[in-house]
């Protein structure tokens, strides 16, 4: 070998090292984060899949004695009344997401790209049902909607108009859906829109395209996998949703998979094995659903933030700026006025039988009984207090856990890369009633004392809400460019010092937004709290559910108030305070 | 002779003041107070069990009642799981599905309350499990919408409480409500589902929200559980209730404090609180139980036993009959199982 060759061989062999160390960096990686979406989601699966194959509970009846049977499946599947429910599900679940597609849309386009008045409130107004609990939500609009008692019917017939609504009804549930479930839309696409380089657009206005047409060949086009997430999210979370259809579909007898599963763990005896076969029959519906989005998306490049600076294009709206406004006011009076009065009543008054109009105004009807009540109940301030706990605890674990395995699966080569998105994306498709008998049957037989403490349900709402973390980190994961990372390296720059210079600030504003999201889940979340709190750890969704199955709507209603009240003024303190890291962010990535 | 002795007792409690020893030896209220606290878990509604607690504080301040409420179904495989764990953390378990609780009648230790004797033999399922509360169901109506009440329970299947004025709780809701269903059909006859089903009842998966519906005007009629809907009566809400002349359903629960129990002193003398004479006076006079003492100290608010039978139904019948009845009650009733 010549000195020549000699002095090129030795650097190409540190390469030829570097790049084995860093395969074996790789799988190491991968097998760790195998190892924890074992533990947080295969293992609880695997007891429900064995729930669902017996008819024991693994944890009394022991690993040994089972007697394995597809005849819960097989009854499950030949019973007309889980078809029933299936096909109810699918189409209420359909329209909700129309409409939820139709309205997050409409209010992202208004939020992010035209010049309407007081966007920042419009924004603000958008995002509002997010922090109502579905079975509020449920309560709220059966107070207002139901046909015999409802207070919108009651004013219609105080104004003398003979039509009556009646909420208690397939087109009620889609309503209801859509309005509540329209801002995982607008989160998705608010963001996109904000992000997207306007160069385009204003291509399509030099040729001389209209801006309508140009709004539907090319703005939406280009935000499409933050429209479809969003849609799927929205579509997947209303599948898995119980308060809405429990209140407003009972009444109409329209049963859906999430109330068919909750009266089988509620029946005497519960038939659990029965609910993790209905259970496995909705994870197949969501996974080939995610499998649709992996198809629909594949092979295409949403790209749309890279290193050019640009600000998001605003369209002068001229004297139609009010008229989009207005749509604003609307819905704000729908989705948030008309609920929040309807619940105002009910926690105020102190019985809810409002014959007419008179009665509804008739003040002698209202005291603080039910604040009273709630607050003189000691339940009631632990429950705030370990609420706020296990959200805060499950935004800070569930974001960090889904910024690893999102980076992981969006922008390294590491090995098994797909299978780790697979089996992260699972917990998306188990209703949490039936998740919760799971986590409860995995992990009450650790060593160590995880039960009856809080850090049992911040795992449960970590592997729960995996998915919905994850969605919502991808969106910003695909949309930074591989140039900026490249460009890192080139630099010189390892990978663990270009995620943290240049990833991390870009994600940001995302990891902050799913981090939100991921706690205002964990503060909604009822179905896998109900088997994993005990006495100290009771938390806000659980005892809200017990106020409402105690039969007092007015205790209900108070207690969900106080509930809004507190989750509006944490996310409003958390918006505050990363209102000035995210203005940098933007900055960043504008330079 | 009957009524003689009622006053008596009620007498007896009102005119003697209790003391902290009517509830125990001095050295279990000694060993209670130094524990301080126990694990209460409940298939009752939380906040009637929320008023007994503090009541039960009143008397006793030192001890610490933490409660886990849930709903039958989940109460018992929470409890089963943990105990197959060694996790059990209750120290003292009550629900009112007695059938399922005599399946896990080994999880129990020996347990008594000093007035043991006092009770009827044939509301307890197991020497460990005591009759801690004993419901009665009763016929409610929304006073302001009903200007014709119902005055028996034949009188719900009448045609002009049809097109969805009543409401039902399903057959299988839990022990309480198969102790109904039981009643309706053994005493009322092997036709009444069916007379009933014709009006096309509204369907409810528990008491709680139903009388919450019968409240709103939601519906105007239906059988209910006393302890649901004499509060709200107490309290303003437009509401009549009776016990009808044909029989009045009663279901005894089954509490007992697990062998595993870390605070079994506590535990011991919460439930003998709740099983004395001061404990049963407060849930029948405040939240509209009956009791399952020989000698009730007094009945709730319009229940004369002289008029209205009370109707406890056969343990073993109870036990046999509950899958293929309720089946059958599903089908009558159109209700999707």
């Amino acid at each position: 070998m010549t000195a020549d060759a000699a002095a090129f061989a030795a650097p190409a062999a540190k390469v030829e090292r570097g790049a084995r160390l860093g395969i074996v960096a790789g799988r190491l990686w991968s097998a760790a984060l195998f190892a924890l979406l074992g533990f947080l989601v295969l293992y609880p699966v695997a007891m429900l899949v064995l729930g669902a194959l017996t008819n024991t509970n693994p944890v009394v009846d022991g690993f040994g004695v089972f007697d394995l049977s597809l005849a819960n499946f097989v009854r499950v599947l030949g019973n007309p009344n889980v078809h029933l429910a299936l096909a109810n599900s699918l189409i209420a679940c359909t329209g909700g997401t129309a409409l939820a597609v139709l309205i997050g849309l409409t209010f992202s386009w208004i939020v992010v790209r035209t010049n309407t008045p007081w966007r920042g409130f419009v924004a603000a107004v958008s995002l509002i049902p997010l922090f109502v609990p579905p079975l509020v939500a449920g309560v709220a609009w059966s107070i207002l909607g139901s046909p015999k008692s409802g207070l919108i019917n009651t004013m219609l017939g105080w104004a003398g108009i003979s039509w009556r609504i009646d909420l208690y009804s397939m087109a009620g549930l889609i309503v209801v859906f859509g309005m509540y479930y329209a801002p995982y839309v607008y989160m998705f696409t608010a963001s996109a829109l904000r992000n997207m380089d306007p160069s385009l657009e204003e291509a399509a206005e030099i040729a001389g395209v209209s801006p309508l047409r140009t709004l539907f060949t090319v703005t939406f086009p280009l935000i499409a996998p933050a429209i479809v997430s969003g849609m799927l999210l929205s579509f997947i979370v209303m599948l898995g949703i119980y308060g809405i259809p429990a209140v407003l579909g009972a009444p109409a007898d329209i049963p859906v998979l999430t109330t068919y599963i909750f009266k089988l763990t509620n029946w005497s005896p519960p038939l659990y094995s029965t609910a993790a076969a209905v259970a496995i029959i909705l994870m197949v519906v969501t996974g080939a659903l995610v499998v649709l989005q992996q198809h629909v998306l594949a092979g295409r490049s949403f790209t749309t933030v890279s290193g050019k600076a640009f600000r998001p294009r605003v369209i002068e709206l001229g004297s139609w700026r009010w008229l989009t406004f207005g749509l604003a006011l609307v819905y704000l009076f729908t989705v948030v006025v008309l609920p929040t009065l309807a619940l105002i009543v009910a926690a105020f008054r102190r019985f809810l039988f409002i014959p007419n109009a008179a009665s509804l105004f008739d003040m002698r009807h209202y005291s603080l009984v039910h604040f009273d009540s709630i607050f003189d109940n000691p339940l009631t301030m632990r429950s705030i207090w370990n609420t706020m706990e296990v959200g805060l605890a499950t935004a800070i674990l569930g974001g960090i856990i889904a910024f690893a395995i999102g980076y992981t699966v969006h922008r390294s080569h590491a090995p098994a890369r797909r299978a780790i998105d697979l089996v992260a994306t699972l917990p998306v498709a188990i209703p949490g009633l039936v998740i919760g008998v799971a986590y409860l049957w995995a992990w009450v037989g650790l060593p160590g004392g995880l039960y009856g403490t809080i850090w049992i349900l911040v795992l449960a709402f970590v592997a729960r809400f995996m998915p919905d973390t994850m969605k919502s980190l991808s969106t910003s994961f695909l949309q930074i460019h591989r140039e900026l990372e490249e460009a890192a390296w080139v630099c010189g720059k390892g990978r663990i010092a270009t995620i943290r210079t240049i990833v991390l600030p870009l994600a940001r504003p995302g990891t902050v937004a799913a981090m939100t999201l991921l706690f205002i889940l964990a503060i909604r979340e009822l179905g896998s709290s109900l088997f994993l709190y005990t006495s100290d750890t009771m938390v806000m969704a659980v005892l809200l559910l017990d106020y409402y199955e105690g039969g007092n709507t007015g205790k209900a209603a108070a207690f969900s108030l106080v509930q809004t009240v507190l989750l509006a003024a944490v996310i409003g303190i958390a918006g505050w305070l990363s209102r000035g890291r995210n203005a940098q962010a933007s900055v960043g990535r504008a330079g | 002779m009957k009524s003689m002795l009622t006053a008596l007792a009620v007498i007896s409690v009102t005119a003697i003041p209790a003391t902290a020893q009517d509830f125990g030896p001095p050295e279990l209220i000694a060993a209670a107070k130094k524990e301080g606290r126990l694990v209460y878990y409940t298939a009752n509604f939380a906040e009637v069990e929320q008023e007994v607690i503090k009541a039960f504080n009143k008397r006793f301040p030192e001890i610490k009642v933490e409660m886990v409420r849930a709903p039958g179904g989940q109460l018992i495989t929470r409890v089963k799981t943990e105990a197959a764990a060694g996790k059990l953390a209750a120290d003292v378990v009550d629900h009112s599905d007695r059938a399922l609780m005599r399946d896990l009648v080994g999880l129990f230790q020996d347990y008594a309350p000093p007035n043991g004797k006092d009770y009827l033999p044939d509301s307890l399922i197991s020497p460990k499990l005591w009759p801690r509360v004993t419901l009665v169901w009763s016929i409610a109506y929304n006073s302001a919408l009903v200007k014709n009440p119902p005055k028996n329970w034949m009188d719900l299947t009448k045609p002009e409480y049809g097109n969805r004025q009543i409401g039902q709780v399903i057959a299988p809701s839990g022990g309480t409500t198969w102790t109904r269903v039981m009643f309706e059909r053994q005493v009322l006859g092997e036709e009444y589902w069916k007379k009933q089903a014709v009006t096309n009842p509204v369907l409810y998966p528990s008491g709680a929200p139903m009388s919450d519906a019968l409240v709103r005007g939601e519906i105007a009629i239906g059988p209910l559980l006393y302890n649901i809907v004499y509060p709200k009566k107490r309290d303003g809400a437009p509401l009549e209730i009776f016990f009808a002349p044909e029989g009045a359903p009663v279901n005894p629960y089954a509490s007992g404090v697990p062998s595993t129990a870390k605070n079994p002193n506590a535990a011991k003398l919460f439930l003998n609180w709740c099983l004395s004479a001061e404990g049963q006076t407060f849930m029948i006079k405040e939240l509209g139980n009956l009791t399952s003492l020989r000698q009730p100290p007094i009945y709730p608010e319009g229940f004369d036993p002289k008029v209205v039978k009370v109707w406890l139904p056969n343990f073993d019948q109870y036990v046999e009959l509950h899958a293929s009845w309720v089946e059958d009650w599903n089908k009558i009733y159109g209700y999707r199982q």
